[in-house]
């Protein structure tokens, strides 16, 4: 061993950012490049793609259309036509499920975890908020910061169950905890008022419909934001590598263990906030609100509006949740009362399903379509227009790509 | 001082002794080839030193400290990095994003920083970028930097592989069979990449492969494994030659395999016709 150590010791360390490749290596290598480098995708143009000046101008007038229905349809403001669906409380609804959907998409989009418990969370932080904000008088943006952390705790104690069972078992450990919350947690007379429900109210200055809608919506998109902000930093690339291979993601230096207590612990904060803006909005929270069919629409509208894709499980939510509250129904029931035709007495009456179930029935075969048919939900269905949207080409194909979305979850 | 120290391994997986008593060292700049048959222990050897297996008795250094009960993570922080038989990379993202993955122990913010987007993360995620890119370049595998892994041919992965592992700052690189699938003319350009990277990295090199010309004529020492044992050791000349290298290999050369069994022969049975 001591001739190779004679002759190694004569080799300079070169600082890799120097180091030049010898003219025969760099041929020999190139050789070989062009042998079997097949890019299998086009090369990416040199020159990002920008718009013109009509296309400008075309983005911008679908995102003012997007901002008008977001906002002023709901409310029937700044609207010149009354469409006759305005419901500020069912879009803010809409908009908790949407914060909901996106905590959930963390679990089981980007660590691979499932939880079907998910509504004890958003249970632990509406009682929380509804608890600090009554009983103890104190302000409400302070019940929204416990509801969070508490949210966030509990949630991070499940994620280290989680580190001992996986699969089926652990889904199985999340779905006792949600039955375990609802019956316990959430039904201590003292802080949840039993029966009767607590009182919730509203923050001073948000306290109309559309006020509170506005702050509702403030906090979707401050959710979006850290949510994008999560899969363009050091935790997302550290999630993505773990929920694909944790073997891999160990020998990159990433900690296993605690990125996936991240993503729990954020999980949960997440629902803890959206807990709280439903206590607000609901005004009275009752502890029956938290059952497992809660869990169950979570899951699904978070599936079926696409594992990964923020836009798709915001819009898949809101869909959830509008049918929950049955004014999906009523909105497609307008238009098409012109023709004589009703979803809701075709729901109830022809097929004898009752309107509180309707989302029972229509979420799990939407989530047999998009399991087997497209694996990316919405997310994967609406990508050429998001990606047109934010200013690249039109391509029918985007998104095309993103397969196995639901069949890594590890359950 | 040697860079890795392997002291007299032995790893049971209930009653098959997967590894006995082995003793390992690679010095500072040297390239190490592991050969043997399949199934001689090889990879289980990588995955103590990972740390993917604690092993049963025996330690193993990293320059003079003993890592055996350090978990895989922190044996990467030190300097540890080493690649897959069957390709160790995320499929889903593309070969940019396994590098920005790969650097993880580099990034010089927070997590929570990261999330909430703060200023520094920015110009951070745009160094790893660079630097992400440098790799690449070194190792001509800039075509292919934002195609996605699973698209790509096996051949290629091999090298984005080792690309990742570097972009995680090594000091010792395992490589577990690097020129699998290779040609003649392709693991001799391995083998000059190899030779390459390590001048410029300054790496010490554990290498599996089956290659057995690539290997000794890289290594400086070459240890060869067989049922879980060193069979012999030496400069690759030497155990290349080795009489029980060869038998290990192609077999005792008068007698032929038995007939009635199919169970390989272990060193020292008698094999009876």
């Amino acid at each position: 061993m001591s001739t190779t150590e004679d002759t190694t010791r004569a080799l300079p360390v070169v600082a890799p950012e120097t180091t030049t490749p010898t003219k025969k290596g760099r041929r020999a290598l190139s050789r070989k490049a062009s042998a079997d480098v097949v890019p299998a995708t086009p090369p990416v143009d040199e020159k990002p793609f920008t718009p013109g000046p009509y296309g400008k101008a075309a983005r911008g007038f679908v995102w003012g259309l997007l901002a008008w229905f977001v906002i002023a349809v709901p409310a029937n403001v700044l609207s010149p036509f009354d469409l006759g669906v305005s419901d500020v409380g069912a879009a803010t609804e809409a908009v908790i499920f949407g914060i909901v959907g996106l905590s959930l998409n963390i679990l089981l989009g980007y660590a691979g975890q499932i939880s079907l418990g998910h509504q004890a969370f958003v249970g632990i932080g509406a009682f929380t908020s509804a608890y600090i904000v009554t009983d103890l008088q104190l302000s409400f943006w302070f019940g929204v910061l416990i509801a969070a952390a508490l949210g966030g705790a509990v949630s991070g104690l499940l994620g280290a169950i989680s580190l001992r069972l996986t699969g089926l078992y652990f889904a199985l450990v999340t779905l006792a905890f949600g039955a375990f919350a609802e019956q316990t947690l959430l039904g201590i007379p003292e802080i949840t008022g039993g029966e009767g429900g607590k009182a919730a109210p509203r923050p001073t200055g948000f306290d109309t419909e559309l006020r509170y809608y506005i702050l509702c919506l403030a906090v979707l998109a401050v959710v979006l934001l850290v949510d994008w902000r999560l899969t363009k930093s050091k935790a997302g690339r550290a999630l993505a590598a773990l929920r694909e291979n944790p073997r891999v993601a160990a020998t990159y230096g990433i900690n296993v263990k605690n990125y996936v207590l991240i993503a729990f612990v954020l999980s949960g904060l997440i629902a803890g906030v959206a807990g709280a803006l439903l206590a607000h909005h609901d005004e009275v929270i009752v502890g029956q609100k938290f059952g497992f069919r809660l869990a169950l629409l979570f899951v699904m509208m978070t599936v079926v509006g696409g594992l990964r894709s923020r836009s798709g499980v915001v819009i898949g939510a809101a869909f959830f949740a509008l049918l929950e509250t049955g004014k999906l129904l009523e909105m497609v029931d307008k238009p098409l009362g012109a023709v004589g035709f009703s979803l809701t007495d075709f729901f109830e009456g022809t097929i004898g399903l009752p309107q509180e179930f309707v989302a029972l029935v229509v979420g799990p075969i939407l989530l047999i379509v998009t399991i087997t048919l497209y694996p990316g939900g919405i997310g994967q269905q609406i990508a050429p227009v998001r990606e047109w949207l934010l200013g690249r080409r039109f391509d029918p194909h985007a998104g095309k790509v993103e397969e196995v979305t639901v069949s890594d979850v590890r359950a | 001082m040697s860079v890795l120290e392997i002291n007299d391994l032995s790893i049971h997986f209930g009653g098959i002794k997967a590894l006995q008593h082995v003793n390992l060292r690679a010095g500072e700049w040297e390239i190490v080839g592991i050969i043997g048959p399949n199934g001689a222990g090889k990879t289980t050897l990588f995955n103590c030193i990972t740390g993917f297996y604690t092993p049963t008795s025996g330690t193993v250094s990293y320059r003079g400290k003993d890592i055996s009960r350090l978990p895989v993570h922190k044996r990467t922080a030190l300097g540890i990095g080493r690649t897959f038989q069957n390709v160790g990379l995320v499929k889903n993202a593309t070969v940019l994003e396994n590098l920005l993955t790969a650097q993880h122990l580099q990034v010089g913010y927070e997590p929570v920083a990261g999330m909430l987007g703060s200023p520094a993360s920015f110009a951070e995620e745009a160094r790893l970028s660079e630097r992400g890119e440098q790799i690449l370049e070194l190792l001509e595998l800039t075509d292919v930097a934002r195609s996605r892994v699973a698209d790509l041919p096996y051949g290629v992965l091999k090298r984005v592989e080792i690309a990742a592992v570097l972009a995680t700052d090594p000091d010792v690189l395992l490589l577990d069979e690097p020129g699998s699938g290779m040609g003649p003319e392709e693991a001799n350009d391995l083998g000059d990449l190899l030779l390459r990277l390590r001048k410029a990295f300054g790496l010490t090199i554990v290498m599996i492969d089956h290659h057995v010309p690539l290997v000794t004529r890289i290594s400086d020492h070459v240890y060869c494994l067989n049922f879980g044992e060193v069979l012999a050791e030496g400069p690759p000349d030497v155990v290349r030659r080795h009489p029980d290298v060869v038998r290990a290999y192609l077999g005792e050369e008068e007698e032929p395999a038995p007939v009635e069994s199919f169970a390989p022969a272990r060193p020292g049975e008698e094999v009876r016709l």
